[in-house]
């Protein structure tokens, strides 16, 4: 009877330390660190895979348009780690039919394939340059598929109200100088859902010089997600907005996708 | 009619058939309801105009390319046989119909037309026309012994005709261990020989350079059971690098036999290859590797003066993006003739001697400006051995999503005639693209 009245007190104990625990756990404030990790996760690895339609309208400033439209998959291998991207292009019409494939990694470079089809070709893609603009326009590789976590200092430096969300503004400085053109950056995160709001980016002179604005945030089977955005060469003039269309999560995406075979012959049920 | 003026009014036509498909009701092109439909179609207009250096060798003395063409591409996607749209099928059309300023004719290609299904989850097959690449290399071919067309390619034709399309059965199998392909190519289909026609070249029997008085006869195997080709390629990943082991059976792309010297007959001898490559990541850039074994069947001792000797072929490359949009490529190619000693004492004393080695290097630069719209780019050969070189710059501008301009150039120099580029040495020449895509 005694041990038993023992055991019964000792799990309550461990019941109630453990409540303590995650309440203390919660109740810590975030640091920079992990809301920018939160932030990533977010835009960057919502749900385990997903698909969308990508239209981008790349302009200059004299208002001249050019487009680009692709269907997007990804699928990721866990939160924060590994992805595989799949970009199959209908427009212009000049690169219809192109794939553009990316393995990200986290400990080493991304590998990168473009398949050609008018040759047949599949070619590899050297990937040490992650600031190089995606498919000409104003994002980069980076901001397509996502800067990792670890190459920046995150700071908390204030919480502001952006467009009526509440957001925490973050500084991220680039560990290594000489990979990025960026100085800074500064990143307003909301509150509630930690998608990015904002973005600026800060060159040697400490001048604002490129901006990202969120344009449309809706919720797609339950996931707040970005839809709409416009990133902004703030000295030359030229922009891009970037709008994804048709988005499912969770659609059932396994990694043999992102294989050669489907660069030659794409996977027709996932990109219609 | 002149020439001139006939290929002015079909050119208007082709042009306002196209401006015509582009601007039907959005019903297909239209982005959202685009996918709804079975099909995509697709293609571009091109006019392309080439002068030369003058070579009175050749038919034109002053021009190499003048030609109008419409490509129609139709991609369908099978959706009536259950079946077939089970398997993910499509079915893909691709012909390009054009008038030819210089052979002053219309004509007609087909270049693409093949259907695509996955009857199993490992197993693919593609049967049809189609233009088949594999290998590393960047244009230096080993292990890909699909047929090639070096005219279009010297000439300034768009690069996408440097591959000419292949009648064959491609059947695919995947594993989580090892890909295989398996190709089969039941006629023989060479590479587009030079001719003469449209450049000049050597002439092994004359000894000098020669245009479209070469008479030449280039005889291809017979179109009987026994004249097809079997091509196979297993792949597999070690982390980020991709393996492959490559064999091929058949004959020599180029007609590398004589048959009969007086009578200036050529003939494809037969040709197995054996290879292997590795490509992957390196220092910051994409490095490869390739190998080739070119056994030749009808001279398997190296012997016969009139028939082309077993090879070794090798290949390096590394390419890497140096700074944002400026990439730039480097290849090191080397082949070793075998039974060099055989191949020395048969060949007559006053014919061109081939060496041992012959290097290669090659050497592509590329810039991208103004978002991707411009781009600059340079490819060169440069052979050390043979002392020759082939210099292929062109600037290109995408002026709208529809509208595209390339200027470029060809030029070749060296200092003996038989060489690879040295008896193009005549062929120099400016060109001009402007394409509506569609």
């Amino acid at each position: 009877m005694r041990k038993r009245h023992t055991r019964l007190l000792s799990l309550a104990l461990l019941l109630i330390l453990f409540i303590t625990c995650k309440l203390f756990a919660e109740q810590k404030p975030l640091d920079g660190n992990s809301i920018m990790g939160k932030t990533l996760n977010a835009y960057y690895y919502a749900q385990n895979d997903g698909k969308a339609h990508v239209f981008m309208r790349l302009v200059n400033k004299e208002g001249k348009e050019r487009i680009r439209d692709f269907t997007m998959l990804r699928l990721d291998k866990e939160d924060g780690g590994e992805q595989y991207y799949y970009a199959y292009f209908t427009k212009p019409p000049d690169v219809n039919r192109t794939v553009f494939m990316v393995w990200k990694h986290i400990d080493r470079d991304d590998d990168r394939w473009l398949y050609l089809p008018a040759i047949d070709l599949v070619k590899r893609i050297s990937a040490n340059d992650k600031r190089s603009s995606y498919v000409g326009s104003d994002f980069t590789y980076e901001d397509v598929s996502g800067r990792h976590l670890n190459d920046d200092e995150h700071t908390l430096i204030k919480e502001e109200a952006i467009n009526g969300k509440n957001a925490y503004v973050i500084k991220s400085t680039p560990k290594d100088k000489d990979e990025v053109e960026f100085n800074y950056r500064l990143v307003w995160s909301d509150k509630q859902t930690f998608l990015t709001l904002k973005v600026e980016y800060y060159n040697r002179r400490n001048e604002l010089y490129k901006e990202m604005i969120t344009n449309k945030i809706e919720i797609i089977e339950g996931t707040p997600t970005v839809t709409k955005a416009t990133m902004k060469d703030l000295k030359g003039g030229h922009y891009t907005e970037i709008e994804f269309k048709k988005i499912d999560y969770n659609v059932g995406l396994k990694k043999n996708i992102f294989a050669e075979r489907y660069l030659r012959k794409p996977p027709v049920k996932w990109i219609k | 009619m002149s020439k001139i003026q006939k290929v002015t009014v079909v050119t208007c036509f082709l042009f306002l058939t196209i401006v015509g498909i582009a601007f039907i009701p959005p019903a297909w092109a239209e982005e959202d309801s685009a996918w709804n439909l079975p099909f995509r179609l697709h293609g571009f207009w091109e006019l392309a105009g080439g002068l030369r250096c003058g070579d009175s060798r050749t038919e034109h003395e002053d021009y190499d390319l003048l030609e109008s063409r419409f490509q129609l591409k139709f991609t369908y996607y099978p959706e009536i046989i259950p079946k077939l749209a089970d398997w993910n099928s499509s079915i893909f059309f691709k012909a390009d119909f054009l008038v030819d300023g210089f052979d002053e004719e219309p004509d007609g290609e087909l270049r693409e037309f093949y259907l695509e299904t996955s009857p199993l989850s490992f197993f693919d097959v593609k049967v049809g026309r189609q233009i088949i690449t594999w290998g590393t290399g960047d244009l230096v071919f080993i292990n890909d012994l699909f047929p090639k067309d070096w005219v279009s390619f010297f000439i300034g034709r768009d690069d996408q005709y440097l591959k000419v399309p292949s009648d064959a059965l491609k059947t695919s199998f995947f594993s989580p261990w090892v890909n295989l392909d398996i190709i089969f190519i039941p006629f023989f289909e060479p590479d587009n020989p030079i001719r003469g026609k449209r450049l000049s070249f050597f002439n092994p029997f004359t000894n000098k350079l020669v245009g479209e008085d070469a008479h030449f006869y280039y005889q291809r195997p017979d179109r009987n059971p026994e004249s097809p080709e079997f091509a196979i390629r297993l792949n597999r990943f070690f982390g980020s690098y991709e393996t492959a082991l490559y064999g091929f059976w058949g004959y020599y792309k180029q007609p590398s036999g004589i048959k009969e010297p007086l009578g200036q007959r050529f003939f494809y001898p037969r040709l197995n290859v054996y290879g292997a490559s590795i490509r992957g990541p390196a220092v910051g850039g994409i490095i490869h590797l390739e190998l080739g074994y070119y056994l030749s069947k009808e001279d398997q001792a190296g012997n016969d003066p009139l028939i082309e000797n077993s090879s070794m072929k090798y290949l390096v490359g590394y390419e890497r993006e140096f700074w944002t949009d400026f990439t730039v490529g480097a290849q090191y190619f080397l082949n070793q003739l075998l039974d060099y000693a055989d191949y020395r004492s048969s060949t007559p004393s006053q014919s061109p001697r081939r060496d041992h080695y012959m290097h290669l290097l090659t050497l592509r630069l590329t810039q991208l400006l103004y978002h991707q719209d411009i781009e600059l780019s340079l490819f060169a050969f440069y052979s050390p051995s043979d002392q020759d070189f082939h210099l292929r710059p062109r600037i290109s501008y995408e002026m709208t999503d529809n509208w595209k301009i390339s200027l470029g150039s060809n030029i070749f120099g060296g200092r003996d005639d038989f060489t690879m580029f040295g008896q193009l040495k005549r062929n120099d020449n400016i060109y001009l693209r402007i394409r509506y895509s569609f």
